[in-house]
């Protein structure tokens, strides 16, 4: 009676020991997965929320064809142009040159900006301990080619010149939500009078919210908190829809900003966002991805 | 009293034998698909994936992490991730089965049916694949492919792009295992 209570016992105790062990083969794999960082994939995909830049950058070896459009009509009361008055277009390069630094150069037909930037992404989210945000460093140049008539304008290159730098936050706060703050500093001459700042501290706050797989809603605003006092300026605001398409992605947005290139829509912003003319901007990019590298054949 | 404690050690060791020595495991595994439309080709390889297998029983485990594909474009990768696999909600995909008639034993080639589930993006599906099966020195080395389908898993294809993704994708893997300890 005893011995057979025992062995049952040892049976019981067998098989269950048995079957802890060999029931997951899942949980030793959980195990052994366990050690490689995860990165947080496209906290806004796009290299630009709406007018401003994100924290994204393109990888190695991806080249971009960026192309802006804003849209605006003129005050006039009847106007016979074709779909809107005015047109101003900036045609952009942009190439990866690491996977976290991107070099950028473009030109704008309206206000004939040149421009240069670096892109370098410092820290990139993951689901390791660390910091909760990726941060991006933006710097950016622009050159001003318009003709000044007025010869009392001092316009040597470095009056034509300005620079723009940024830090920016994100944090994707969701699947379907992403936030960014972008601290800007802004150093301009050109136009300006003697009692306007030469320094400009803005703020910008920017947001994407996933509506779909492929569609997303998002808004950008950018706060100059010293604004140019010899003209009035308003703050920036942005609401579009970003669409991706694979290779091609599209952004739709309306906004008060007319120009492209950060030193000029942050602290110049002639008009407040509204719906007459010619406050509204309708802004159209649209970004294609030439990938030069294939990641297949370098990797390792 | 002597016996319980005789009874208690064979059943310990019995155990602990079998722990160590009756699994494999491959820490890089290959698993590679294949989406192949007149407008695009795509291909994607994951180098990362981990098997265990039971010799014992024959149960066989696959885990991998779909972030850890690698794209020819490094922005498929993202729109994989972010707009179909949906990796932030499913980061892993893993099968879990067993190796009809495996014979551990067997020096030569076999060639067995594997039938379990799958699970991708919050999916699960019974699956059958056939596999070759190759016993060498220290362990043994598991290929195969096989096809499934991609409305099968709930992944959703924007009509626009419908003709860039096949409806069908091929997988095809291959696994070296090693003996496992932990």
């Amino acid at each position: 009676m005893k011995t057979k209570m025992i062995f049952s016992l040892a049976l019981v105790l067998l098989t269950t020991v048995h079957c802890s062990f060999s029931q997951d083969l899942l949980e030793i794999l959980e195990s052994e997965q366990q050690n490689d960082p995860q990165f947080t994939p496209a906290t806004f995909k796009m290299t630009r929320i709406a007018i401003g830049h994100s924290t994204e950058v393109r990888g190695n070896g991806i080249l971009e064809l960026f192309v802006a459009n804003r849209f605006w009509n003129t005050p006039a009361d009847r106007s016979q142009s074709f779909v809107a008055d005015r047109l101003s277009s900036r045609i952009a390069l942009e190439y990866g040159i690491s996977d976290k630094l991107t070099f950028g150069v473009g030109a704008t037909t309206f206000d004939g900006l040149f421009d240069a930037h670096l892109k370098y992404r410092i820290l990139q989210r993951s689901n390791e301990k660390g910091l909760p945000f990726t941060i991006t460093l933006f710097q950016n140049m622009s050159y001003n080619s318009s003709p000044i008539a007025n010869q009392a304008i001092a316009d040597d290159f470095s009056d034509r010149s300005a620079f723009t730098s940024q830090v920016l936050f994100s944090k994707k706060v969701s699947k379907d939500f992403s936030l960014q703050v972008s601290p800007t500093y802004i150093h301009k001459t050109l136009g300006l009078a003697d009692n306007d700042p030469e320094d400009f501290f803005a703020l910008g706050i920017g947001a994407r919210y996933k509506v779909g797989g492929h569609v997303s809603v998002v808004s950008e605003y950018y706060r100059t908190f010293n604004p140019i006092k010899s003209f009035d300026t308003f703050d920036t605001f942005a609401i579009g829809a970003n669409w991706e398409l694979g290779d091609i992605m599209l952004q739709f947005m309306l906004t008060n900003a007319v120009n492209m290139v950060e030193d000029a829509f942050i602290v110049q912003a002639r008009n407040n966002f509204n719906f007459r003319n010619p406050n509204l901007n309708f802004g159209f990019n649209a970004t294609y991805v030439f990938h030069l590298r294939n990641r297949l054949k370098n990797k390792n | 009293m002597l016996r319980i404690a005789a009874v208690f050690l064979i059943a310990f060791l019995s155990t602990s034998a079998t722990d160590t020595t009756d699994k494999v495991i491959a820490r890089q595994g290959k698993v590679s698909f294949f989406s192949r439309t007149s407008v695009e080709a795509i291909k994607a390889e994951n180098n990362q994936v981990l098997s265990v297998i039971d010799l014992n029983e024959g149960k066989i485990a696959v885990s991998m992490l779909m972030n850890a594909f690698i794209f020819e474009k490094a922005l498929m990768r993202e729109h994989f991730n972010e707009s179909y696999i949906e990796s932030d909600i499913y980061p892993k995909a893993v099968f879990e089965g067993l190796i009809i008639d495996f014979d551990r034993a067997l020096q030569d080639e076999q060639t067995r049916m594997v039938k379990g589930v799958f699970t991708m993006h919050g999916v699960s599906k019974p699956i059958e694949v056939k596999v070759k099966i190759v016993s060498e020195s220290d362990g043994y080395v598991v290929t195969g492919d096989f096809e499934t389908l991609v409305k099968d898993y709930d992944i959703n294809i924007p009509p626009l792009l419908a003709g860039n993704i096949a409806k069908s994708i091929s997988i095809d893997f291959r696994f070296e295992y090693q003996p496992y300890e932990d």
